[in-house]
């Protein structure tokens, strides 16, 4: 009984627990993590990133693995550069959509609960290019594209 | 001509080789001048102009094959006679070569002269119309002395050439034929963009005949100024070099200064904790910084003992003003914030800003203007390009682009159609200049 409760291990399709066909949000890194507002995070550690993918202390000024904050040519720090939300900013301005965070699931990925979360707009396209889905979005939206957060919560 | 030198039984062959020398230096001058002239105003200009140049060659060989009838402007006139009575011959035949190298003030026979005008516009490189114009005044001297050559009656030799008019005619038509192809090829081509490292260094300052440029060494900057044909200059414990003709505005311990950097003077100070400076003399730009705002500020030294400030902008002291850019009137920055980046332009007599570009992903940095360009780098997690675009149009191009995380573009500088950028590696912090002729 007990093995047949057991949370299975998602599959991937393109990223653990995405079992559709909709393409991942445009990122830093390649991979659309983020944390519980939406802005982007590092995918192998879940540390917080900017736009242009380096880490960034709690002030947003991109540091190194250690710390330390990075420096430019003259020596002198480098300045902030933008950290926006995947969605709500990256969408707008590429695509030209108001898009919004809706709809959510839940899957069990690498024994920590991963929540799969759906960008959604009005547009009839995906960001594959093939028709959009309505998904888990409501009010007329429909899902343009995924990101996912890892929440840490044992499963 | 020769005769006009050297009249029949008047004059020894060196006052005619005096007077054709005077005639070539003249002439040649005149054209380059011209030439450079004109390449100048297409630099200003800033927009291709091949294909209507091409057009026009096509025009002018129709109106040299008897095709169309078009008159050409011209002045029918000729060298003052009088000179010759009135001025000694040194002056007289050098007058001459410039009347007739500069090639518009006096009769023109055919429509070539022209359509090298409008070559020379579209080039927008004054150095190089220069050189092409000279071979016009140097092709004027050697007819003026090609007479003589060898023949006892110089008139035989130009009636011999008047006899095969049609046969040059011709040459002509296909001269121009043959420019018209190769003007509307050129776009095409990509002869437009030229890449080429420029030497180690950060934060170029360029004018038409000098490159400033940054460097860092043993934990301390300096500033190296290289003149054209002149000896490099450099100046110990400075750097963000901005340069304005014989003027250089640079950052140091103590605050900003423009010393003109032949004589190493001093023109102006600002003390305290001010950088990045920007000039355009009798302007100069710069960031003032204390504990809360950081702000763009434009100090007018046309009167020198009381220098007029006035803030241009300001923001929080966490973002980023970045390195100013002034030329032509107008004053250009960029605004980096944890939300967005924007570049923007404020014309400094109306106060008129306007927002060159903006982006809420991308980081837009480091523009650098002229009276009809801005150029600055848009970076983003996977590439850096150099972008441009005229005052005149609302088209953007990438000009020049480095990929990867680690290789990237930093501070600009840009004069007619060259442009300068830092390119510096993220894990070494090694930088060099890259030029970009457009």
């Amino acid at each position: 009984m007990a093995a047949a409760v057991r949370p299975e291990e998602s599959e991937a399709f393109h990223f653990c627990g995405h079992l559709w066909t909709t393409g991942s949000c445009p990122s830093p890194m390649g991979w659309p993590r983020i944390d519980r507002h939406g802005y982007p995070l590092r995918p192998g550690d879940g540390r917080p990133i900017d736009n242009l993918g380096r880490l960034v202390n709690a002030e947003g000024f991109a540091i190194d693995s250690a710390g330390e904050r990075l420096v430019g040519p003259d020596g002198e720090p480098l300045p902030r550069a933008p950290r926006t939300r995947l969605c709500e900013e990256w969408i707008r301005e590429r695509y030209g959509l108001s898009s919004h965070t809706q709809g959510s699931w839940y899957r069990c990925c690498g024994n920590q609960i991963r929540k799969l979360v759906d960008c959604c707009s009005r547009s009839r396209r995906r960001i594959n290019g093939d028709a959009s889905l309505v998904g888990y979005c409501w009010n007329g939206n429909r899902v343009f594209c995924v990101m996912y957060y890892d929440s840490g919560l044992s499963c | 001509m020769v005769e006009t030198f050297t009249p029949a039984v008047c004059g020894s062959k060196r006052r005619q080789r005096l007077a054709l020398a005077g005639f070539a230096v003249g002439a040649v001058a005149a054209s380059a001048l011209v030439g450079a002239a004109l390449g100048a105003v297409g630099a200003l200009l800033g927009t291709q102009l091949a294909f209507l140049v091409a057009a026009l060659a096509l025009l002018a060989a129709a109106r040299e094959a008897g095709i169309v009838r078009l008159p050409l402007p011209q002045l029918r006139r000729q060298v003052p006679e009088r000179w010759r009575a009135e001025l000694p011959l040194p002056v007289w035949s050098v007058g001459y070569g410039i009347g007739l190298g500069l090639g518009f003030v006096t009769f023109q026979p055919v429509a070539t002269f022209w359509v090298a005008c409008g070559a020379a516009v579209a080039l927008g490189k004054p150095l190089a119309a220069g050189l092409c114009f000279a071979a016009y005044g140097a092709g004027r001297a050697l007819m003026t002395a090609w007479p003589r050559h060898g023949q006892p009656d110089p008139t035989a030799a130009v009636e011999s050439l008047a006899r095969r008019r049609r046969l040059l005619l011709l040459g002509n038509v296909l001269a121009l034929l043959v420019c018209a192809g190769l003007l509307a090829a050129a776009p095409a081509a990509g002869a437009a963009i030229q890449i080429q490292t420029a030497g180690a260094g950060l934060d170029p300052a360029a004018a038409w005949t000098v490159l400033g440029r940054a460097r860092m060494g043993s934990g301390s900057s300096s500033v190296l100024l290289e003149p054209r044909g002149g000896t490099p200059i450099t100046i110990d414990g400075a750097a963000a070099p901005a340069v304005d003709g014989g003027l250089l505005a640079y950052e140091d311990g103590q605050g900003v200064k423009v010393i003109d950097w032949r004589t190493g003077d001093l023109v102006a100070r600002v003390d305290g904790q001010v950088a990045k400076p920007a000039l355009d003399w009798p302007l100069l730009g710069f960031v003032r910084t204390d504990s809360t705002y950081k702000r763009l500020v434009v100090a007018d030294y046309t009167d020198r003992a009381s220098p007029v400030e006035h803030v241009i902008t300001r923001i929080s002291a966490g973002n980023d003003l970045g390195r100013p850019s002034l030329a032509g009137g107008r004053i250009a920055w960029h605004k980096l914030t944890a939300t967005s980046s924007t570049i923007y332009a404020q014309r400094l007599a109306t106060g008129r800003r306007s927002v060159v570009a903006r982006s809420r992903v991308l980081v837009l940095a480091n523009p650098s203007i002229t009276l009809t360009r801005i150029v600055w780098v848009r970076q983003s997690s996977r590439a850096c390009v150099l972008r441009m675009r005229s005052w005149a149009s609302s088209t953007v191009r990438g000009i020049y682009r480095t990929t990867g995380s680690t290789r990237l573009l930093w501070t600009t500088a840009l004069v007619g159609r060259t442009a300068y950028v830092t390119r510096w590696s993220l894990r070494t912090g090694a930088s060099t200049l890259v030029r970009v002729n457009f």
